[in-house]
């Protein structure tokens, strides 16, 4: 499978358009599939029954040290060294520009030696501050959930299992507040893993940093109890292990990288949306499928109870969709609606006519899901390694005409309102930290980062009317170079049309957070919990496999998970039958 | 970040060397072609920042200018600076690309007084223009002549000691690379295979020296001051997590 096999889906009838996929609405109100790369990773360990390891833990009676956790693949070994440390409360903050973290993190290419752990030891508690080297991969940093870490310990040691509603309310141990790869501060360039196999999907190898952290939270509550409570300690009861998930905190950073990656996130959707096609084509529904999906509205309904978050919008979503999920199981109960040719888009259908953006996405996730035979092969197709060049044979009529097909939804934005130009984006000095300002009172607006694609798209289109046919686009550059960019992303875009936000990203009424949640469903993140229009808190591997867990026949039924339950719901990709 | 003599990713030199050509008001599309160049660059182990810096000080204090005409000559084409000073190799390196791949190496191509002229041999690189010998001599009399032979081999034909990032302000000449040309002789040959060169680099890292601060410098204009308002603002602005 390639991305010019999954290409030849793009034109079913079953594929829904760029210009409903890539809005900002529907973008936030996005959920997990089994393409999502925490899907893929997890399934590609089980098939090529990677092992986990301890390898060291020196660490003291409260835990601050050193430890490292190793993942062996088939070919090579990855190391996570965790450095811990106490910290004052008061310097706990999730923003990038924290400078103490309970935990800090290097992700290293194979077994470090000890001038590696002492190399850093020096580096990796500095986060940002630190340089790092291509035998590192990734680098990250965590903090505790203080109440949930010190309930989960203090249970453990005296023999008895945590306060199950606070922790499940929480959801995690620790949270993670960055998770750096790609060359940042010196790290591994994506060029030098990039041919790995197992690091071909997209973020896998920071995927891998966080699994691993994961590990390391739960590792570490049980290791502490035992050193407080000695024999009478008691480790965390197998699916409450799997229930815990770690947490991360994500802000502005993210936003960035969606704009400057347009061929990446066009392979993402197209993916995606080419696996809905395929499910939505089916005429006669594989053997146990439909019911399969009857049983996931069944556990999707008190996966939405556990839910719970003080943003107001997102709980009143939540709400609705909590409603819309109950009524969509009455609609099922009537055996004509759903036993019936085409049933997945006949079901599609009468979700997409009644219900809102949340539950469509919602059971888009769902009538994927049971259909892994189908559409997992699509997982190798969610990457690239294109580098768009500028076209200088491409006429300048030829240009006209795509902007003109193709970027309509930038072309008729009227930005000369003031509410079309509202924000912009900017770096800090703070740490390079991201930040969105308004104008007229944040300063910066001189060094705003090129991400206007709709406003730069627009002024485009005002400079090519004006100028003749004939002129060549290499003279029409070398007269208006500041068009050169927004030219050259327009002729690597235009034949990927899942490629651009659709939507003016500079507007007043523009909120970040449906970037953030679109990536984030991508990486196959859940319980989104949003702090503001800027930042949101989210689970990851919540219900995912714990390391002895991946060679169970149910190491891929974990969307959706339900706290307390092993597993989410019965699975045609394997032979788990739990009811729930 | 700011100090020299460190080891660098390439997506170090992407992100810090798009964004130093933009903190001199070069426009983005230039920039980052100008970045991708310096990949190339690095990629071949040369330190970046030592050809860079130049021709972005150039820009900074008006030496050189963006500005640039086309005219079709006898021979080919011809690029240069209408405004009577340096042709910055910025701008002069995306326009030579644009003119290769219009033009499909036929022909020759005068570019007049560039800056630095192997940032236009590292345009034709990274956008994997082969089949070209770039000639120049600089300012301090020294030839140069590149032969990019095909997307992974490169030679550099020089009778010079000076490190060729270091040559400056020259007329170049880029025509087709022929098998039969005479000029290797009398002339020190480095080759360069870019797939080995490019490996080391990402198991190494790219070095950067004292030019680095500059580029540093130029970069950190990018970047917006920080207020207790605009802190405020920020994304987790306000929140202790001691939850």
């Amino acid at each position: 499978m390639t991305a010019d096999t999954a290409l030849l889906d793009i034109d079913s009838d079953f594929m829904r358009p760029p210009e409903q996929v890539m809005r900002l609405d529907r973008m936030g109100s996005s959920f997990p599939t089994r393409l999502s790369f925490m899907r893929t990773l997890i399934r590609r360990m089980s098939k090529e029954n990677w092992k986990f390891e301890r390898i060291s833990r020196e660490v003291d009676k409260d835990g601050y040290g050193v430890s490292v956790y190793s993942a062996i693949t088939p070919l090579r070994t990855y190391s996570l060294i965790a450095f811990t440390q106490e910290i004052p409360a008061e310097m706990r903050t999730d923003r990038v520009i924290a400078e103490v973290w309970d935990a800090t993190f290097s992700l290293f290419d194979g077994i470090p030696a000890q001038d590696d752990i002492d190399y850093l030891a020096n580096n990796t508690p500095k986060q940002e501050g630190g340089r790092y080297r291509p035998s590192e991969l990734v680098l990250a940093r965590a903090n505790k959930s203080l109440r949930v870490f010190e309930n989960v310990i203090a249970s453990l040691a005296k023999g008895i299992q945590p306060d199950l509603d606070l922790l499940y309310s929480v959801g995690y141990l620790m949270r993670t507040t960055a998770v750096y790869g790609s060359g940042k501060f010196g790290c591994a360039d994506r060029a030098k893993i990039a041919d790995r196999e197992e690091c071909k999907p997209p973020f896998q190898i920071e995927l891998l940093a966080v699994y691993l952290i994961r590990w390391f939270t739960i590792d570490s509550v049980e290791e502490l109890a035992k050193e407080r409570g000695g024999d009478k300690a008691v480790r965390l009861n197998e699916n409450t292990r799997q229930f815990v998930g770690v947490g991360n905190s994500t802000g502005l950073g993210m936003a960035p990288f969606l704009l400057k990656h347009p061929t990446l996130i066009h392979n993402w959707v197209v993916a995606k949306e080419t696996a809905l096609a395929r499910v939505r084509s089916i005429e006669t529904p594989l053997q146990g499928t439909l019911e399969v999906f009857l049983k996931s509205l069944l556990q999707v309904s008190q996966h939405i109870d556990e839910w719970n978050v003080e943003d107001a919008i997102q709980a009143e979503r939540i709400s609705c969709l909590t409603d819309e999920i109950q009524a969509l199981r009455i609609w099922c109960e009537d055996e004509s609606n759903i036993f019936r040719p085409y049933p997945w888009n006949g079901i599609y259908h009468y979700v997409e006519d009644n219900f809102s953006l949340e539950c469509q996405e919602m059971i888009v996730s769902l009538i994927i899901e049971p259909h892994g035979l189908i559409v997992d092969d699509l997982a190798e197709t969610m990457s690239t390694t294109s580098i768009p060049k500028f076209k200088a044979d491409m006429s300048l009529s030829q240009l006209k005409v795509v902007v003109e097909d193709c970027y309509q939804w930038a072309t008729t934005i009227d930005f000369s309102l003031e509410e079309s130009q509202h924000h912009f984006w900017y770096y800090s000095e703070d740490k390079l930290e991201p930040r969105f300002g308004s104008k007229g009172v944040d300063d910066g607006v001189e060094q705003e980062m090129p991400l206007a694609i709709g406003r730069d798209v627009y002024d485009l289109n005002e400079k090519l009317s004006e100028t003749h046919d004939d002129v060549p686009i290499s003279e029409f550059v070398m007269m208006h170079p500041q068009f050169r960019h927004i030219i050259r992303r327009i002729q690597n875009t235009f034949v990927r049309p899942y490629s651009e936000v659709q939507d003016n990203l500079l507007s007043e009424s523009m909120r970040p957070l449906d970037l953030l949640r679109f990536k984030l469903a991508f990486f196959g993140a859940s319980k989104y919990d949003p702090k503001s229009d800027l930042w949101t808190r989210i689970s990851m591997y919540q219900g995912a496999p714990m390391p002895d867990q991946l060679s169970e026949p149910n190491h891929d039924c974990w969307s959706f998970p339900i706290a307390g339950r092993s597993q989410s719901y019965p699975c045609i990709n394997c032979t788990c039958q739990k009811a729930i | 970040m700011s100090k020299s003599d460190l080891t660098i990713s390439l997506n170090e030199v992407l992100f810090y060397f798009t964004r130093a050509a933009f903190g001199v008001e070069v426009p983005i599309g230039l920039s980052e072609d100008f970045a991708r160049s310096n990949i190339w660059i690095s990629e071949n182990g040369f330190d970046p920042s030592l050809c860079s810096l130049e021709a972005l000080d150039n820009l900074d204090s008006e030496a050189s200018s963006l500005a640039i005409k086309f005219e079709k000559v006898k021979e080919g084409g011809h690029l240069f600076c209408p405004k009577g000073k340096l042709l910055s190799s910025l701008e002069a390196s995306a326009s030579c690309v644009d003119w290769v791949e219009v033009n499909s190496a036929n022909g020759e191509l005068k570019i007049s007084n560039v800056d630095s002229p192997l940032l236009v041999v590292s345009a034709l690189g990274a956008n994997q223009c082969s089949g070209l010998k770039v000639f120049w001599v600089d300012q301090d009399e020294n030839q140069f002549q590149v032969n990019l032979i095909d997307n992974e081999v490169w030679e550099i034909l020089s009778s010079s000691t000076n490190p060729i990032e270091l040559s400056s302000n020259a007329d170049m000449l880029i025509s087709p690379f022929g098998l039969g040309d005479e000029s290797y002789k009398g002339k020190t040959v480095k080759t360069f295979n870019l797939a080995e060169e490019k490996l080391n680099i990402l198991h190494n890292g790219v070095k950067v020296r004292e030019n680095w601060q500059g580029i540093y410098d130029y970069f950190s204009r990018c970047l917006v001051k920080s207020s207790a308002e605009s802190r405020a603002s920020g994304a987790g602005a306000g929140i202790v997590d001691t939850d």
